[in-house]
């Protein structure tokens, strides 16, 4: 067991990792990659530049449009968020693995805030999943990743909060801490490649958007060419 | 998938693996990423990255010369993809050579300061120019795609003839001081490789591999891109291979018999096996090859004789540049995964632009097709899967970018867990110099010193000089501190100041407000000094300064103790002009009466094995 939670600690940690922070890199060089190439090939090159600048802000800001429209949902997506950046950053056990291996250390949050921290976002991770089973418009537009998301982030939330807290015994704690390594890795991995990279990308969703619809002069031929209606009206 | 598309996928994941074990390199160091040691400094990224990538972008002069100068028209179509090859080739060494370097911001260096003494000076600064020129020479191509750059590229072709010639020349320059690099290592390279006119073979040998290498990329090229090969020009590359191959088997084999080494080929030694193995690969099979036409005009033909000559020339290089050392340093060294990974990834990098400037750019008469070309292309939906990855272009680089980060996420990951935490420097303890009135300084204990006449010194210099110009008094009633008792590593500074101790009741049981000001910042800046307690550490007439607690290494201040006095002396008294210089102390033997005076047996165990030569001149000891 302790080998095997050496390697998930080191070697796959290592990969997880390097997994996330590159896959995240990748979409997010080929979203501005593709804008930019959009833009480049545009026939009408006029950009509605403080609107998007202006919603991108909006959309940024947590109390936003969708508050106004279920506040309930975005209080605690909000409160789910807080406790999903703040406390696997600043936890002092964390902090002290990095510290541990690569000499950088930063400001940890109180081991207290920690606790309640975690508490309430597994909490608001339930809370969103049930909002999403029971809300009709909600489930009728879920894929299946949505409700496997907030039951796979809450599993390091709850080991994690295991092995910090309860006193149990050395095999329970080894068992909770591989779930918890194991867990985390997995949701790294997935990062890139599912809705959770709306990290990187939710930034720019506006100013992408708004070039999707920048299109080549004479699209409308190319499109009525490869449909075989080449010449009739599209 | 097809041939190029599987080919660069294959390429994307080797850069990927090599990528992660860069990063690693520049962060933890070469002891993390290598095998070398300080006997086999110059591994498998100076034997291949280095010698043998010049030497396979050897056919851009080659081309060149035998295009221009020579004027065999026939050739013009392999001109720009030789040029080519030769740029990124250039490039992909420095970049091969950075790895092993380290410190790349600091490359201009080699501009500013020069040694004109060092063949890698020259080599340096050839390869510098050198590929300037192949830049420039090339730059033509890819302006030609644009008309906004015509007045550029018209201005560089008017410069074109030049050009061509200067890069023939830094070529002959240093492909042959590659080979003078090694002339100072006869006692370290093996004999069956050395050779007074290394620099010669090398140069020749570089003109065949460049015919060669520029035989193989044409192949592969065509090979890859389903072209009809140039067999026709390729035999006659082939042709003139066999005379240049052939010069540089005569002068290997020449050379060999003039200085009797040729009995030593067939000695039965790993040695003698290689060698025999290298030439046969290199020159001989593939001289007999080419040398019947019919096996030459065949494009199979054409693929094995280049394929072997160009292997046996890396082989070649690889030997030369340390392999062969190995036997006689008694070193064991061979290149860790992560080493091969960066000599592979680089010339992955170098293939992959090749590939996208052949797609890219005018380099063939006819540019091979761009699978984007064509909009009104139907859907192609993937082999494995029945989702769509969008356009040609949009699918591969969907598809090169995750081989590209998964391969560096699994080489990040296979990364040894020990590597990643680099070692540090290896501490060499200083130990105290042995003997009675003469002493033998010899700090790490490895027999190499100097002896030391202090009863002499003292004697002779007895009204100007105490204890205390050469000793510090650091310790209560201390008449003498012995120099390796604050100096403790051989090498590097230590601490001299022991904070922990001072504080204890074992040592001085100091309170912490005795040496720090109870209203600052508990720091080694803001606290009293040494010399403020001890103050014996810097008595009337001492030569040594104590600032702040860091002592220095022990090779370091011996020196300094004894050539600040020796220099100054050098110049007051008349007969000893070479008091300040190497052999006054570092000598294979000493005088007579210092021997004789050592004590405890050091005389008998230590004579002659002082590090340094005999001095020149007897003068010194007279």
């Amino acid at each position: 067991m302790e080998a095997l939670l050496d390697f998930a600690r080191g070697p796959l940690f290592r990969l997880s990792f390097a997994v996330m922070a590159l896959g995240l890199l990748r979409i997010l060089i080929f979203d501005l990659y593709g804008a930019i190439e959009a833009y480049r090939r545009a026939g009408d090159k006029t950009m509605p530049w403080n609107l998007v600048m202006r919603r991108s802000a909006q959309w940024l800001l947590p109390i936003n449009r969708a508050f106004k429209n279920r506040p309930a949902y975005s209080l605690i997506s909000i409160l789910f968020h807080i406790g999903l950046l703040l406390v696997p950053i600043f936890l002092f056990a964390h902090i002290q693995l990095w510290h541990k291996v690569i000499g950088i250390s930063w400001l940890s949050l109180p081991k207290v805030v920690a606790d309640y921290l975690t508490i309430l976002t597994i909490i608001c991770a339930v809370a969103l999943l049930i909002g999403r089973v029971f809300n009709h418009s909600s489930s009728f537009l879920s894929r299946k990743q949505d409700y496997l998301w907030p039951l796979l982030l809450s599993m390091p939330f709850a080991t994690g909060y295991i092995c910090a807290n309860v006193g149990v015994s050395p095999s329970v704690y080894q068992l909770s801490m591989m779930a918890h390594v194991l867990s985390g890795e997995i949701a790294f991995i997935l990062i890139p490649f599912t809705k959770i990279a709306h990290c990187v990308l939710m930034p720019f969703s506006q100013l992408i958007s708004t070039l999707a619809w920048k299109f080549p002069p004479g699209t409308d031929e190319d499109v009525a060419t490869t449909m075989n209606k080449k010449g009739a009206p599209v | 998938m097809d041939r190029v598309q599987s080919t660069k996928l294959v390429l994307w994941v080797i850069t990927g693996l090599a990528a992660a074990v860069g990063v690693t390199r520049f962060v933890f160091g070469l002891g993390a990423t290598t095998n070398l040691t300080d006997a086999t400094p110059w591994g498998f990224w100076i034997g291949f990255d280095v010698m043998a990538g010049v030497a396979l972008a050897g056919g851009g002069f080659v081309v060149t010369a035998i295009f221009y100068i020579l004027r065999r028209e026939e050739f013009h179509h392999l001109v720009r993809p030789a040029v080519l090859t030769a740029f990124l080739g250039y490039v992909a060494v420095i970049i091969g050579l950075m790895f092993d370097l380290g410190l790349p911001w600091n490359i201009w260096h080699m501009i500013i300061y020069w040694n004109p003494h060092s063949p890698l000076f020259e080599v340096g600064w050839c390869v510098m120019l050198y590929t300037t020129v192949l830049l420039l020479e090339f730059s033509p191509v890819p302006l030609e795609e644009s008309s906004h750059y015509a007045m550029v590229r018209s201005f560089l072709m008017k410069f074109r003839f030049p050009l061509v010639l200067l890069g023939i020349m830094l070529s002959t320059l240093h492909q042959s001081s590659l080979g003078s690099l090694f002339l100072i290592m006869p006692f370290k390279l093996n004999p069956l490789w050395y050779s007074n006119v290394l620099p010669i073979q090398f140069f020749v040998s570089a003109i065949a591999l460049g015919l060669m290498m520029v035989s193989l990329e044409s192949l592969v090229s065509h090979w890859l891109y389903r072209r009809k090969p140039e067999t026709h020009l390729v035999a006659k590359l082939s042709k003139a291979a066999v005379w240049v191959l052939s010069t540089y088997l005569g002068i290997k084999l020449i050379d060999m018999a003039i200085s009797g080494e040729l009995s030593t080929i067939f000695a039965g030694t790993w040695e003698s096996n290689l060698f025999i193995f290298e030439l046969l690969l290199s020159a001989i099979i593939p001289i007999v090859l080419f040398s019947i036409p019919r096996i030459r005009n065949t494009p199979a033909g054409q693929w094995i004789g280049s394929s072997m000559v160009v292997f046996g020339m890396i082989l070649n290089r690889i030997d030369v540049g340390g392999l062969t050392m190995l036997g006689i340093t008694g070193d064991s060294y061979f290149p860790s995964w992560m080493e091969l990974s960066i000599s592979l990834g680089v010339v992955s990098v170098a293939a992959l632009a090749f590939l996208y400037a052949i797609e890219k750019f005018h380099i063939w008469e006819v540019r091979p097709k761009h699978p984007e070309s064509d909009p009104h292309a139907e859907p192609i939906f993937g082999h494995t899967s029945e989702v769509w990855l969008g356009a040609p272009a949009v699918a591969a680089r969907t598809k090169y970018s995750l081989a590209l980060i998964l391969s560096f996420a699994i080489g990040f990951a296979l990364i040894p867990q020990h590597r990643t935490q680099g070692e540090g420097v290896v501490q060499v303890t200083a130990q105290k110099a042995r003997g009675g009135t003469t002493l033998f300084i010899d700090g790490n204990r490895n027999g190499y010193g100097a002896l030391f006449d202090h009863a002499g010194h003292a004697d002779s210099l007895k009204p100007e000089v105490s204890c205390a110009t050469c000793h510090h008094m650091n310790l209560p009633q201390d008449r003498e501190s012995g120099c390796w008792e604050c100096h403790k590593s051989m090498y590097s500074e230590t601490r001299a100041f022991n904070h922990d101790w001072h504080g204890s009741p074992a040592g001085g049981n100091i309170a912490c407000s005795v040496c720090h000001d109870v209203s600052a910042d508990r720091e080694a800046t803001s606290a009293k000094k040494c010399k403020d307690c001890h103050i014996d550490l810097e008595p009337d007439g001492s030569s040594i300064l104590v600032e702040d607690y860091v002592a220095g290494s022990y090779a370091d201040v011996m020196h300094q103790q004894c050539l600040g006095c020796h220099k100054k002396k050098s110049t007051e008294i008349a007969d000893k002009p070479d008091l300040a210089l190497c052999p006054t102390c570092h000598r294979t033997s000493p005088p007579p009466h210092m021997k004789s005076d050592v004590g405890m047996g050091l005389a008998g165990e230590y004579s002659g094995s002082v590090v340094l030569p005999a001095p020149a001149s007897e003068s010194v000891e007279k």
